[in-house]
């Protein structure tokens, strides 16, 4: 199977709604993700472009998934804006998980601005092959 | 009454107020992606793109007078097996884009560096360009 590259489109950053006890301030985008699943687990890539991995924070409480990463301001220290087509500040996102989840077992990596999650799925969710045993 | 100020949140505003996207800046000969923000540091321009999860080594970065071309691609890993696709919002592909800087430039001296997912280039102006401190001479 052949795959063409095609050219990439711009998006503008989507601003984030946050939630009240969320007081940190500044300005938060929505980070673009790509989710998906395998047999074994949930996996949920998030774009954070300018978080560093200790800027980042992932929360799981009840059925709820909460990503959060932080940009350095020390990066835009001396420099005036002449040109702008970004807007520059943290990333947050909110999801609801399944039951599938075993929620005691997620992975996060963050590299190069992409934080990767990796969500086990619970035993009984997985797809189990019962053999059956010939009777004797 | 002391009022404090961030100047990190000072800045955020500044770039919310001066946003343009996908503005008319680049040439016809290259696309809008990445968005691009261009800065002054004083005695160097500074280009900054956000390029999360692309091999910077396949990024390449040519300078030429006033202008910048970023050429490159962004490819992901394919998950293979079973895969079922829940959200897909990032996106793979080819880009190349072209900038343009306000000043003239020092020739061989520009630096780039990715770091966290941003790309950000770093090109000296010209040193007759530079902001000079003028004394006045005493009469």
């Amino acid at each position: 199977m052949s795959t063409t590259t095609t050219d990439i489109e711009a998006r503008p950053k989507q601003k984030a709604e946050r939630r009240d006890e969320s007081t940190r301030p500044g300005a938060y985008f929505q980070p673009a993700v790509d989710i998906f699943e395998t047999p074994d687990e949930l996996a949920v890539l998030a774009d954070m472009p300018g978080v560093p991995p200790d800027g980042v924070d992932v929360h799981l409480e009840g059925d709820e998934l909460r990503i959060e990463g932080r940009v350095r301001p020390e990066d835009y220290e001396g420099l005036k804006p002449l040109h702008v087509e970004y807007g520059v500040g943290g990333f947050y996102r909110r999801f609801t998980l399944g039951e599938e989840v075993d929620r005691e077992k997620i992975q996060a990596q963050l590299r190069n601005g992409v934080l990767a999650l990796r969500l086990a799925k619970a035993e009984r969710a997985r797809p189990r092959r019962i053999t059956v045993q010939p009777a004797s | 009454m002391v009022v404090f100020r961030d100047p990190f949140q000072d800045l955020q505003r500044e770039l919310e107020r001066m946003l343009e996207p996908f503005s008319a800046f680049p040439s016809a000969a290259g696309g809008v992606f990445p968005p691009v923000n261009i800065f002054d540091a004083g005695d160097a321009y500074v280009v900054r793109a956000e390029l999360p999860g692309v091999d910077p080594k396949k990024v390449e970065i040519d300078v030429e007078d006033d202008t910048v071309t970023l050429r490159g691609e962004r490819a992901f890993d394919v998950p293979g097996r079973e895969v079922a696709y829940h959200r897909r919002e990032r996106e793979q592909g080819r880009f190349r884009r072209v900038v343009r800087v306000p000043g003239r430039l020092e020739t061989g001296e520009v630096k780039a560096e990715y770091r966290d997912g941003v790309l950000s280039i770093r090109l000296p102006k010209a040193k007759e360009t530079r902001p000079r401190r003028v004394e006045i001479a005493a009469a």
